[in-house]
């Protein structure tokens, strides 16, 4: 396949090697990613810089706005409890989010790599939930949960379990919206369905000769082949995490008791509840730096665990690549 | 016997991600005495196919889905194009200030949305965009960070050796992306496609700020009509829900076999 | 390098004037009012409403009517339904407001509304007198009108014929009390059938819950609205809210859900609860989904006058109008009787419409009137601007009675955490 284009390419090709490439040669990577720039710089630094602006002002949408300096960020951090809960809320759901979503994503593109009839129903079937839009997403969770109604406790009634009343319950709530998003995995399948499907068979076929069982093979091949899209998903999971706010607002409204009560929804009721701009601002970049932080660790680690094929050195896969290249020439 | 557990979990997964959309259908089909029975009914006694048309026409549906087709056309196809060029850019470039650049755009996916929206909704209106679906379609002319992250990804696996050995033979950065990289890309610019569609045919908060006339409305801002201060037409928003699933639903149906059959197919084969 | 910035800052140059170019002339189009398709000398007015379905339906014949009475003017009717804080925010944060809304949060919005009083006050065909009395207060902050009300409502108790009758409990009348109403929800829960005798909701608006407040002879904020200490934890307040946490406890209610869950609504739709207690909104769905329904005053303790609180919705104009006497003829063709009779989703603001129509000879609709002449208490959101920080706390108080704590205790805290704010 490949072996076409690239002949294909050097036909094309060859007639135009220009004295452009020289001249051009330079600002090439920067033409490439300059609809980013721009888009950049005119949808999202302007807003981005007036938030960070309102953020040193008591701004609220309707009335006088006056400059208060660090007065938003001194009073998040000292004088407003809603911060810490809404903080912890976030950091609890995070860590139950982000490797159970991960894992089960994983776990069911796996399932799905098997040879096996149907695949495209199931696949199907596993994407189905993300193809739902937020409000009637809400509106199903609301009926499974229901304490005396809801077909969960229906369900485990049948084996004489009394289940709680989910959604208004303290102790189940979180795990509750845990469940509900994780429900909507289905993008993150499919990058890890893709991926798997992108590991050259014959990494198995040598490791299997050189011995490795299923569950070797897993961590050897499998894993460290996949860690470009683990690390991509890690990273879009971190920051869905830190910005769940859809389920927040339309199953528990925060509640009960704060029990579900995101840093997001947080900051949206500052927002559009309570109309402090300038201070929702603050609370917005206070997490801003949280995720980013967050963010650019994993990132850093990353250097030692992730794996390009593309980038790799000379290694031993070139030379067999080269090989059989040489075959197929 | 493997095989039949392999079976056996994807069907009782299936079932799992099934079974509450399942409620969705027949709470769209039930009449309106069925709609609150405890314990629930699970197969409405009256198929009310009727309730489907009904709230479709309750509202001027078909003029949503234009404008839903319309805005989901368009910049999805303007995601594919900016996104590939942009995520070729950072993935096989050495350039000055690349790796701060590239951290830049993993941070644009951070920025909270809240806190923009409202500047943002005043340079739309400075460009007199408001209430046009402009705000809605033009930005994804410029990329967007998740799938030029994803895409970047995507071309870092793919040998190198590829675009080298066709830049000694002269070709020029832009061929080697179109001739090279770009075919080798298919399925995952077919995963992008996709979630942009997805992701666009589903937005709410978008369309809710920059849409101020019914004319202009997308399906959700018509789904969410059925919501209203008071009270929650349930059935209108499971039938609705329903129809507008469709669309996408069939378009993952028929991308997904090339999502994960192409990927084998690529370059890494040599 | 400098090459490839001058590059970048040309490129992005050329783009911008490409965008502003094009956005450019879209702004005219809109500034200059015209519609697609519309004449040169159509002016459009935008109404913002929160109303969904029926009521969005009557609103837009309502435009309609209006449209052809004035020629050349387009109502532009923008339906925000559930987002409707959030598009007035984005609105008004970028002066670009719709010329008329609904409105009931004046103490929030005011600074960006028009006052009405000086076209309330010379405009004869409004005619004042023939509002029910008290609704314009509502619609006032100080001495400045800024809404005229378009509609409103009490809160009354429904209750569920078939479950009553099943039961053998007659049904509840005007002038009954908490203790009869606590002992009929006893007898009409029946654990093996999740049903319950009311259904308390989990999180409750406190705005609601002050008419019981009130009944009990206390309030949340002194008049003067200086003060919460005493009122907002009295005995009297306490003993209001506890009630409902005790039937929670003691499982004569259920708690039904926040907001996307199912409602108190559905669960009465579905017979599962005997009693609830709502404004109008619910009552056309109840009687479409079959249900059996009677509304009655609510109750009273003992040796006090029973109390109500009233919900109204009322229209305003923008501040930033640019069109406002228009503005203000679409204000009072939406509250003329002929408008008021279209619109059934809440109770009409004008006497001589009820009195045509005889609603308050309907059983159904009695009480609500009832409750009106019970209505005379200012709630506290009226009383002290920085009432929506004081709720917050007033607000998690609430929800945690309902969840078991006990009301004196979390309110004396609640009142403890707010003082700060009314400093």
């Amino acid at each position: 396949m490949a072996q076409t284009y690239l002949h294909n390419a050097r036909e094309q090709t060859a007639a135009l090697k220009p004295l452009r490439k020289r001249r051009w040669g330079g600002a090439a990577p920067y033409l490439f990613i300059f609809p980013w720039i721009f888009g950049f710089v005119v949808f999202t630094l302007g807003p981005l810089l007036f938030s960070l602006i309102i953020s040193f002002f008591d701004w609220p949408i309707v009335g006088k706005v006056t400059f208060i300096g660090f007065d938003n960020y001194i009073e998040m951090f000292t004088d407003d409890p809603m911060f810490w809960t809404s903080l912890f809320v976030t950091l609890k759901f995070a860590a139950l989010f982000v490797p159970l979503n991960i894992i089960i994503a994983l776990g069911l593109a796996m399932l799905l790599n098997q040879k096996v009839r149907g695949s495209a129903i199931f696949r199907t079937a596993f994407y189905l939930p993300s193809v739902i839009s937020g409000v009637a997403l809400a509106m199903i969770w609301s009926w499974v949960y229901s304490g005396d109604y809801g077909i969960l406790n229906y369900f485990l009634s049948l084996f004489g379990i009394q289940g709680p009343d989910w959604l208004n319950d303290t102790k189940w709530s979180l795990v509750a919206m845990v469940v509900a998003s994780l429900w909507g995995q289905g993008s993150m399948m499919l990058i890890f369905l893709a991926g798997l499907k992108g590991i050259p068979k014959d990494l198995y076929e040598s490791a299997s000769i050189d011995g490795a069982g299923k569950i070797r093979q897993f961590f050897s091949v499998t894993i460290p082949m996949i860690t470009p899209t683990i690390l991509f998903n890690l990273i879009t999971s971190i920051i869905a995490a830190f910005q769940q706010l859809t389920l927040a607002l339309l199953l528990t409204g925060g509640g009960p008791l704060k029990s579900t009560y995101f840093y997001a929804m947080y900051m949206y009721e500052n927002a559009f509840k309570y109309f402090k701009m300038g201070y929702s601002a603050a609370n917005a970049w206070f997490m801003f730096l949280i995720v980013l932080v967050l963010t650019f660790l994993v990132f850093k680690s990353s250097e030692a665990w992730v794996f390009y094929e593309g980038e790799m050195k000379k290694n031993s896969r070139d030379e067999r690549k080269s090989k059989k290249g040489g075959q197929a020439g | 016997m493997k095989k039949m557990l392999t079976y056996a979990l994807l069907i009782v997964f299936s079932l799992l991600f099934i079974a509450p959309l399942f409620w969705a259908v027949t709470t769209a089909l039930k009449s309106q005495q069925e709609l609150y029975l405890f314990p629930p009914k699970w197969i409405p006694s009256v198929w009310k196919f009727s309730n489907f048309a009904e709230a479709w026409n309750s509202q001027p549906f078909n003029l949503f889905l234009k404008n839903t087709v319309i805005i989901t056309a368009l910049s999805t196809l303007g995601q594919l194009i900016s996104c590939t060029l942009v995520a070729y850019g950072f993935a096989r470039f050495q350039f000055k200030g690349r790796d701060f650049l590239f951290l830049v755009v993993l941070a644009t996916m951070m920025i909270p949305w809240e806190v923009t929206m409202i500047p943002q909704y005043m340079e739309f209106n400075y460009l007199g965009w408001i209430n046009t679906l402009k705000p809605l379609i033009v930005p994804s002319w410029f990329g967007s960070a998740y799938y030029i992250f994803l895409l970047r990804q995507f071309i870092l696996t793919l040998p190198r050796e590829l675009d080298e050995a066709a830049t000694i033979d002269g070709a020029s950065k832009v061929t080697v992306l179109f001739w090279i990289i770009v075919p080798l890309m298919g399925p995952s610019l077919i995963l992008v496609a996709v979630f942009q569609v997805m992701s666009c045919w589903n937005d709410y908060l978008g369309p809710l700020i920059f849409l101020n006339d019914q004319t202009k409305y997308t399906l959700t801002l018509g789904l969410s009509q059925f919501k209203g201060m008071y009270g929650v037409d349930m059935q209108s928003i499971m039938a609705i829900t329903c129809l507008i699933s469709i669309p996408p639903l069939a378009i993952f149906f028929f991308a997904q076999r090339y999502i994960v059959g192409g990927i084998a197919t690529t370059g890494i084969k040599g | 390098m400098k090459k490839r910035i001058s590059l970048i800052v040309l490129a992005t140059t050329v783009m911008v004037s490409v965008l502003s170019a094009c956005g450019g002339s879209g702004g005219n189009a809109e500034t200059s009012g015209q519609g697609e398709g519309g004449s040169k000398q159509t002016k459009t007015l935008r109404f913002a409403t929160w109303d969904t379905g029926d009521a969005l339906k009557i609103e837009q014949d309502i435009a309609k009517k209006f449209e052809a009475a004035h020629p050349g003017t387009k109502v532009q009717v923008e339906a925000y339904a559930d987002g409707f804080d959030q598009k007035l925010a984005a609105g008004f944060g970028a002066a670009n407001p719709p010329d008329v809304m609904y409105m009931w949060d004046f103490p929030t919005y005011h600074q960006s509304l028009e006052p009405l009083d000086g076209y309330a006050d010379k405009d004869p065909d409004l005619n004042i007198d023939d509002f029910y009395k008290g609704l314009f207060n509502y619609g006032k902050i100080g001495d400045t009108l800024y809404g005229i009300p378009a509609g409103f409502t009490t809160r009354v108790v429904y209750y569920n014929k078939k479950l009553f009758d099943e039961a053998g409990v007659p049904y509840p009348k005007d002038g009954w009390t908490w203790a009869e109403f606590q002992d009929i929800a006893q007898k009409l829960t029946d654990k093996s059938k999740k049903q319950y005798g009311f259904g308390v909701r989990a999180e409750n608006d406190t705005y609601d819950l002050q008419g019981f407040v009130w009944s009990n002879g206390s309030s949340f904020i002194s008049p003067d609205g200086k003060a919460i200490d005493g009122y907002m934890n009295s005995k009297e307040t306490a003993e209001a809210i506890q009630m409902f946490g005790d039937m929670v406890k003691n499982g004569s209610a259920v708690l039904t859900g926040g907001k996307g869950q199912q409602s108190g609504d559905d669960i009465f739709k579905a017979g599962k609860i005997a009693m609830w207690e709502s404004g109008i909104w619910p009552l056309e769905s109840f009687k479409q989904a079959g249900v059996d329904v009677g509304t009655v005053e609510m109750p009273a303790f003992p040796g006090k006058p029973v109390k109500g609180v009233l919900a109204e919705s009322a229209l305003s104009i923008a501040k930033d109008s640019k069109q406002k006497d228009l503005a203000w003829e679409f204000v009072k063709f939406y509250v003329s009787n002929d408008s008021i009779k279209m619109r059934v989703a809440d109770l009409p603001v004008r006497q001589s419409v009820v009195t045509e129509l005889k609603k308050d000879q309907d059983p159904l609709y009695k009480p609500f009137y009832a409750m009106l002449e019970r209505s005379s208490d200012t709630p506290a959101f009226l009383l002290n601007p920085k009432w929506n920080e004081v709720n917050r706390q007033l607000s998690a108080a609430v929800e945690a009675v309902m969840h078991g704590a006990s009301a004196q205790e979390v309110l004396n805290q609640a009142v403890k955490d707010s003082e700060r704010y009314l400093k």
